[in-house]
């Protein structure tokens, strides 16, 4: 439904605005960016708000659901219970699948209709337009996505592992897929990723590619058909205890002695450094992506296309930022394309997210918070100290980023400005505070986690659309101000440096949305279930 | 006497569901309280909002002369706690959980921690998600008493507990209230409460309904009488004798409980009825609370 919204929003933005300057892009450059020739406002709308956001969506809703399906009644302690009644594993199993498989289904209704009901609605022609072949290719590809968390969550038991793996799958292929087809001679790299039998033949512009959703469906029953070996093959976990890597190093004789003075007595020092620790997994996660990704960029710049490179640098930056892309032509606008326009707020806002909505709500959610609040801490100071640790993980994230980013540029003898790298990291480990401190205000007020991960994530997609699509329309684009992600790039750190007052608007909005937080978490009735 | 927990007409209402009505209460120091009331009948509630987790709807509470809500920071400095259905950090180990509230405290005295460790034969070592339930208990029970605190609130304490470390469980309790400390703990085990407790009120639907000594519930003289006879009987016959209050008749077979005199049953049955055996015991609180209070009315 928030999808459908968008494209409605999408389409009223474009409506308004000359497009001549998408359709007067060279051909190679619009095929690369998914533009038709006769591109108009349905085209690009449906391009940028359905065949990326929208399908990132619903592709992690089916990953969710899919991690939940065995692990998560494992983790919870249920799936016992439910073999308590005459059902086999398998049947379970499938019929999961088979919910997951509806309910993506019933998503992809709702998208399709959304896509005649928008158009129809504005009075945008959408002319051979395939939007059905578009969300079918969707829900195959989310199906796919889906069945793979579920094949990992049986093999495994471990929830946390299944969402953990699918989601950097996912990510890694997204990008992948817009990164091999710059470089010459390495095309083909990209259909090893399964996004490229989603969006590879362009099914908005073609039809439904039935080779590409062949592979994927048949890639998704495989998935599935192991799911079942391995809920089958192994023992079931018990209620669900993870173990970390620290916990696996505290049992090593040769680390024990210092893991026990790091995992044991620090960790649980204050509730900040226990928070914290409680994230590891998370932290280490994200952080090693970033880690990897912006390593990795630096040297790929070398091989991408001259001639694209070349086209993209005609161009005016603002029209290349309203579609996602930077300046491809230099260093920077090649960073900002690949890892600071997209993957680092989509990371660093999963990384603070997930800290804000489970930290509070999640105490309750888990009945700790009474006995936690039963020692001499005021409510207060438990708010917090949370924010200290979420503040703690998404610099540390920031770091990662910095030290990646720079190692790239140094690899590819790129000449990238350190401060100003810095200062790029610093910005998005500030707008990822604000929306780590939404999910906490939301936490805070209603002690529902799972509200609070949805209206965060909710919030951070409209507002990020928001702040890409209005500037494309002269009367709008000054209330693109009104989305944090504004004082995020829009200063263009990488080559200006610090924007100070951005990143004051960023930390004062941080500041007050934790003051927000910290008086309504004292104010109410703690939950005793989640 | 000085109370050490009051409340003044504490009220909670759940929207329109009245969880707990008009509670007054005092429990002075030095006693071990226990708090008696079927599943769902406003105890975990009480406790909730004597520990500031949920505020009242109307009313006052105080721990130790102190306002529940504007101190309850100061309160929980000497008070100890162990939630109903207790739930803790399933990824620390024991050790590291009391570390944790330890910390939180400010410190604690480790060779008293050792020493509850040991009397109630606590793994500290394995993770709290590993242990069992009455394994996670005991760790519970550790993080509570550890600070030796001067009030003791328990919700349902022994849970999970086997009857050797219940018995461990309830000489810990005797031994706080000892040194002058007080011990608030709600229970629907009436046994348990009963080894242990000085006074008990029973709550039911929200209200109080009564507050007793247990020596004065159990003065009430009710006992429990089991008859074998040689022939079948009626009940008929047994109803009619005055105290006669809870019988169940099987063929040759009467359990009754009883509060009239003895002599007036056995003059009912001579003649009547050939005895085979008798079998006489004091009545437990179970049957007391069963006995005087089943019909207590509350609002529904």
């Amino acid at each position: 439904m928030a999808v459908a919204g968008m494209l409605l929003f999408g389409m009223l933005v474009y409506r308004d605005i000359d497009l001549s300057f998408y359709t007067d892009l060279p051909e190679g450059f619009r095929a690369l960016m998914n533009i038709a020739e006769d591109a108009d406002s349905a085209g690009l709308a449906y391009g940028a708000i359905y065949s990326s956001y929208g399908t990132l969506t619903l592709a992690s809703l089916a990953l969710s659901m899919g991690a939940a399906s065995i692990a998560g009644e494992e983790r919870k302690g249920t799936f016992g219970l439910l073999l308590g009644n005459p059902v086999s594993r398998t049947g379970v199993l499938l019929s999961k699948a088979g919910s997951m498989v509806v309910l993506v289904g019933a998503g992809s209704a709702i998208l399709i209709l959304g896509g005649w009901v928008v158009p129809a609605i504005l009075d945008v022609g959408i002319g051979n337009m395939h939007v059905g072949a578009l969300v079918l290719h969707m829900f195959v590809v989310s199906v796919f996505f889906g069945s793979l968390a579920t094949m990992l969550g049986a093999w495994t038991g471990s929830r946390g592992m299944a969402s953990g793996v699918t989601a950097v799958v996912m990510v890694l292929s997204f990008i992948a897929v817009g990164l091999f087809p710059l470089v010459d001679g390495w095309e083909w790299v990209s259909e090893f990723f399964p996004w490229h039998y989603y969006d590879a033949s362009q099914p908005i512009r073609n039809g439904v590619d039935w080779g590409h959703l062949g592979v994927l469906a048949a890639s998704s029953a495989v998935l599935v058909a192991s799911a079942v070996v391995g809920v089958n093959r192994r023992d079931l976990k018990e209620r669900g205890v993870a173990v970390t890597l620290l916990d696996r190093l505290r049992a090593n004789p040769r680390t024990r002695k210092i893991m026990e003075k790091i995992a044991g007595s620090a960790r649980v020092s204050r509730v900040a450094a226990k928070t914290a620790s409680d994230h590891q997994t998370l932290t280490i996660s994200v952080g090693y992506v970033m880690l990897l990704m912006s390593v990795v960029i630096g040297p790929f710049y070398l091989l991408i296309d001259d001639l694209i490179r070349d086209f993209s640098s005609q161009f005016p930056e603002a029209v290349l930022a309203m579609v996602g892309y930077a300046d491809m032509g230099t260093a920077e606008g090649w960073y900002q394309t690949e890892i600071f326009s997209l993957t680092v707020p989509i990371a660093f806002l999963v990384a603070t997210g997930v800290i804000g909505s489970r930290s509070l709500a999640g105490e309750e959610a888990e009945r700790t918070i009474g006995l936690l609040l039963a020692n001499p801490i005021r409510r207060r100071t438990v708010v917090i100290e949370k924010s200290v640790a979420m503040m703690g993980i998404a610099t540390l994230v920031g770091l990662l980023t910095f030290v990646g980013t720079v190692l790239g540029s140094l690899m590819g003898g790129l000449g990238m400005s350190v401060v100003n790298v810095a200062a790029t990291c610093v910005l998005a480990v500030l707008v990822a505070m604000v929306f780590g401190m939404l999910s906490l205000l939301i936490s805070a007020a209603s002690g529902r986690a799972r509200l609070a991960s949805y209206g965060m994530a909710g919030a951070a997609l409209a507002l990020y659309v928001l702040n890409a699509f209005l500037p494309l329309n002269d009367r709008l684009a000054g209330f693109a101000r009104w989305s944090p992600f504004y004082y995020y790039l829009t200063s263009d750190p990488l080559n200006n440096g610090m924007h100070w007052g951005h990143a004051g608007v960023l930390a004062a909005l941080a500041l007050g949305l934790l003051a927000i937080s910290v008086v309504l978490f004292d104010r109410r009735d703690l939950r005793q279930t989640g | 006497m000085t109370a050490v927990i009051s409340t003044e007409g504490l009220t909670k209402h759940y929207g329109t569901v009245e969880a707990l009505i008009d509670l007054d209460l005092d429990v002075f120091a030095g006693e071990v309280f226990g708090f008696l009331g079927p599943n769902g009948a406003g105890k975990t509630t009480t406790i909730r909002t004597i520990l500031d987790e949920i505020r009242p709807t109307a009313g006052r509470a105080s721990i130790l002369g102190m306002d529940t809500h504007r101190h309850s920071v100061e309160i929980r400095r000497h008070i100890g706690y162990v939630p109903g259905d207790l739930a803790m950090y399933p990824n620390l180990t024991g050790k590291d959980t009391v570390t944790f509230f330890a910390n939180l405290r400010g410190g604690v005295d480790w060779s008293f921690v050792d020493e509850l460790a040991e009397r109630l034969e606590a793994d500290l070592s394995k993770k709290v998600g590993d242990l069992s339930s009455g394994n996670r208990q005991k760790v519970g029970l550790i993080q509570a008493f550890m600070n030796r605190p001067e009030v003791l609130i328990m919700d349902e304490p022994s849970s999970g507990l086997d009857p050797l470390m219940q018995r461990e469980f309830q000489s810990m309790v005797r031994e706080m209230t000892a040194e002058g400390r007080t011990v608030f703990l709600s229970s629907h085990t009436l046994s348990e409460v009963q080894r242990v407790a000085d006074r008990v009120g029973i709550i039911r639907r929200g209200l109080l309904v009564a507050v007793e000594t247990v020596a004065d519930l159990r003065s009430k003289g009710l006992r429990r009488i089991e008859f074998e006879f040689a022939t079948p009987v009626e009940s008929g016959v047994f109803e009619q004798v005055e105290g006669v209050r809870d019988m169940e008749v099987t063929d040759h077979r009467v359990v009754l409980t009883f509060d009239g005199t003895i002599d007036a049953l056995l003059t009912t049955i001579a003649g009547r009825y050939d005895v085979v055996d008798i079998v006489t015991h004091e009545a437990d609180l179970e049957e007391v609370f069963l006995t005087y209070y089943r019909d207590e009315e509350g609002p529904a």
